[in-house]
């Protein structure tokens, strides 16, 4: 059976400076990442024939590719969904080198989410939206069912009644992405770490979560460089080789209000993605040395450590307890300090710090890395990678 | 003058007595000019039945049919059924959701009983959010 | 206000008794005789071709011999119009101000039986008489609690009664209303009714919570959506639901602020014995009080002059 494992890779990084305020254009933000990713790769910008974004993002495809200098594209798409989209955009340009539609793609999801128009904003007009997404949102706007965190928070409460999880066992999340991204020098929060007590002191946002729950809001932009991982070979860095590409969508699936399935106390999108990575990968959780979670709101770390078979169902609060996803901890979770500490590129400084621990360079280096997990936004539609050594 | 509601699906008057048991179909679409002409036939300058800012005053979302032109259109889908000569004897409807202006009434019938030449049929009046209308109509048809 | 008070029930009831015996009371006759134009008119709005009622030569040969009213113009012909003048009373008109006056503001026509002795001819004038038949109540409905008064008319013709008509309406309590029924500020978060969600709003407008119903399979569904995804089927029903449930999860929502409600607001999943699931706020209750399997009852919350929102409050497990 035909596998796109191992058939490409992502041979070069980019990323604006994280910001909360650019004082730039979100089309500039696009295009000085694609510049440093390019240059990271040594790939000339006319080499370029495939783009690939968020349906969320706000610069077209081809305004990238007019600012850029790069010319005629063979292959550009979107993957919707908000940061479920993130490794999506990865597999979409994978797709695209495999199959000839294009030989050179560029990822990049670029936004003044801080400065300019930001996600944590109740979205009192989505219900009025004569789309299906504002029927969706139709059943839980009116009652102020408004914004990520309440939609997380109400998913997180039922996994709290579940399992006996605490606050406190959230809290230990943040006070991990906090530790991390303190001696990562690229991260918002570097040299800022956080106790366990601060989080626990830190105001409501929606009980249960605490402000100290939620990610940051940043300005910045991410761009990858996805090519064959035969070409990628004569490229400048070692290539982090595209061993597992995946997207899921669980039966039943809405946007973050997942409430009218099951248990409700998983990530049954992220259970698809699961599967299907580790069948693409032929590995096994075991195999992975550092994970890349999506960390826009602390307790989906813990679910997406049950869903991805890291541990069993409800014993992902013992797993952080026991340090399990510190830097010296059997599985260390988001070196890089994550969306909660370094940066909030909707998930693509994750897939940048994935390739970094590939490649040896990371700020917090894990030892002995030849394999990456990196999922995207969860409480979504989802995607995920493998990346390995070459 | 407009085409009158549901004259396209109404199809052509049976000439004789018919012997099923389930009457065709009619689709009414309730454009604004159906509303408001049935309503000033019937006599009824309700302001709801015929001005859209009175309606929605009422915590309506758009105009929508008065009673009187419910009782015709069901006395006129049976007797589009039944033919000229056939006499109704009486109309019993239970009244139920308002039936609005761009909505669509879907009336379906069907016989209950029949005895010699009196009949009964049972009709069912809906539109898309729930049932309009719903009773019998007894009518003699000729033997 | 669910009861009504046992002295105002009583005057509803004795005044109702009063206005039964008084029996019929006659009316004005017809302000215009039996006539084609109206006749023509009322064909043509309803799209009635029956030539009984227009064409004069099927009708000399028809059934009645010449032409006939539609029997269900019988009301028409006695409607009072825009001519300003003022309807005859009848025994019904100090029932249902009394009513009004109790706080039943709401009206809702619930039946309309007609039976028709034989078919009006050009040229008659009928006179209506109206009687009061009955009055029960209070009674509590899905509108909230109310009265339902039945009342008929029969049409004469001289003295020969030609058709007559019973129609009954319920008179009810709005959903409770804050103190002033002034005008308010319109509520900004508004969901989009659409063709596949209309019912479910509108049986929220009329004191209902309806969860949709596939009529081909009978599977229950919410949120609603256009197929059934069982069956296919794009026939759909609803049913309505008991209004009992019970808290599945809820957040109670601190920051940031969100216009229309103060917080902090409890939102909930909330599962209904029907086995379904639906958001909504959970109100009367501290936040603090709220907890996962706690019973709850429906109630409707106006929440601005057009817009009712069901809501929850705490109840008797």
């Amino acid at each position: 059976m035909y596998s796109l494992s191992g058939r490409t890779a992502i041979a070069g990084i980019g990323a604006t400076e994280f910001s909360k305020d650019s004082g730039r254009s979100e089309l500039r933000l696009a295009a000085d990442a694609v510049f440093a990713a390019l240059d990271d790769a040594g790939v000339a910008p006319a080499e370029v024939d495939g783009l690939v974004t968020f349906t969320q993002d706000a610069n077209d495809e081809i305004a990238v590719a007019r600012e850029t200098g790069i010319g005629e594209l063979t292959f550009f798409s979107r993957v919707p969904y908000g940061g479920g989209a993130a490794c999506g955009t990865v597999l979409q340009a994978a797709m695209a080198v495999a199959t000839g539609a294009a030989s050179t793609v560029v990822c990049y999801r670029a936004f003044n989410e801080r400065s300019g128009s930001r996600f944590g904003r109740p979205s009192t007009g989505l219900g009025a939206e004569p789309s299906s997404l504002g029927a969706e949102m139709s059943w839980h706007v009116p009652h102020g069912l408004v914004t990520p965190a309440a939609w997380v928070a109400m998913v997180a409460r039922r996994y709290m009644h579940a399992y006996g999880a605490t606050s406190e066992d959230f809290g230990r999340v943040a006070v991990a992405m906090r530790r991390h991204a303190a001696t990562n020098p690229a991260a918002w929060f570097h040299g800022r770490p956080i106790t366990l007590e601060e989080h626990q002191r830190s105001r409501w946002i929606v009980e249960p979560l605490h402000l100290l729950d939620c990610c940051q809001e940043s300005d910045g932009a991410v761009a990858l460089v996805v090519t064959s991982a035969e070409r990628a070979r004569d490229l400048r860095h070692r290539p982090a080789v595209v061993t597992g590409a995946v997207q899921g969508s669980g039966a039943g699936q809405m946007m973050m209000t997942g409430f009218y399935r099951g248990d409700m106390t998983g990530l049954p999108e992220m259970g698809v993605v699961a599967r299907g990575l580790w069948e693409m990968s032929g590995l096994a959780p075991a195999d992975v040395q550092t994970a890349i979670l999506y960390d826009h709101f602390t307790p989906f770390v813990l679910l997406q450590l049950e869903e991805l078979g890291f541990c069993a169902r409800g014993e992902a609060r013992d797993l952080v307890a026991g340090g399990g996803i510190e830097l010296d901890g059997g599985l260390p979770v988001n070196p890089h300090g994550g969306q909660l500490g370094e940066a909030y590129i909707h998930g693509m400084n994750g897939i940048a710090e994935a390739v970094r621990q590939i490649r040896g360079t990371a700020a917090n280096q894990v030892t002995g890395v030849h394999n990456v997990l990196v999922t995207a936004g969860t409480g979504v539609p989802t995607s995920a990678l493998v990346l390995s050594t070459p | 003058m407009g085409t009158p509601p549901g004259a396209a699906g109404s199809g052509a008057v049976p000439p004789t007595r018919p012997a099923q048991a389930e009457l065709p179909e009619l689709r009414i679409e309730l454009t604004p000019t159906t509303v408001v002409s049935t309503a000033l036939a019937t006599m009824d300058f309700t302001p709801v039945h015929h001005d859209p800012a009175a309606a929605r005053a009422q915590g309506a979302p758009e105009i929508f049919l008065n009673i009187l032109t419910t009782m015709g259109l069901v006395e006129r889908y049976v007797t589009d059924w039944a033919g000229p000569r056939a006499r109704i004897r009486g109309i019993d409807v239970r009244l139920g959701v308002p039936a609005y202006a761009g909505d669509t009434l879907v009336l379906r019938g069907t016989v209950t009983a029949r005895d010699g030449g009196e009949v009964t049929v049972a009709v069912h009046g809906a539109v898309s959010i729930g049932d309009h209308a719903t009773g019998t109509v007894r009518l003699t048809m000729p033997g | 206000m669910t009861t009504v008070e046992p002295a105002v029930h009583r005057r509803l009831a004795e005044l109702a008794e009063r206005r039964i015996e008084l029996g019929e009371t006659r009316g004005l006759p017809a302000a215009d005789p039996v006539n084609l134009p109206m006749i023509r008119h009322w064909a043509e709005a309803m799209g009635d071709t029956n030539p009984a009622y227009t064409d004069e030569e099927f009708a000399a040969a028809g059934p009645h011999g010449e032409i006939v009213a539609p029997p269900a113009m019988i009301q028409v012909w006695t409607m009072p119009g825009r001519g300003g003048g003022r309807p005859a009373p009848t025994p019904i008109d100090d029932v249902l101000a009394a009513l009004d006056e109790a706080g039943f503001t709401g009206v809702v026509a619930t039946d309309c039986r007609q039976t028709y002795h034989r078919y009006l001819r050009l040229g008659e004038r009928p006179v209506p008489g109206t009687r009061l038949s009955g009055m029960t109540g209070p009674k509590t409905t899905a509108l909230g609690l109310g009265y339902f008064v039945t009342w008929v008319i029969t049409w004469y013709v001289a003295d020969e009664p030609v058709a007559e008509m019973m129609f009954r309406v319920l008179k009810f309590r709005p959903p409770e209303r804050g103190p002033a029924a002034a005008a308010r500020d319109p509520y900004p978060l508004r969901p989009a009714v659409g063709r596949d969600t209309a019912f479910f709003w509108e049986g929220v407008r009329q004191g209902e919570l309806r969860i949709q119903k596939c009529a081909g399979c009978g599977t229950l569904r919410h949120p609603p959506g256009p197929v059934c995804p069982s069956c296919r089927s794009t026939e759909r029903a609803h049913v309505v639901a008991s209004g009992r449930g019970e808290v599945f999860s809820y957040v109670v929502h601190h920051a940031p602020p969100v216009p229309g409600l103060a917080t902090p607001f409890v939102v909930a999943v909330v599962q209904l014995p029907e086995g379904v699931r639906i958001v909504g706020n959970v109100v009367e209750c501290e936040p603090a009080k709220v907890e996962i399997g706690m019973p709850v009852r429906v109630t409707f919350r106006e929440m601005d002059d057009e817009f009712v929102l069901p809501v929850w409050s705490p109840a008797e497990s």
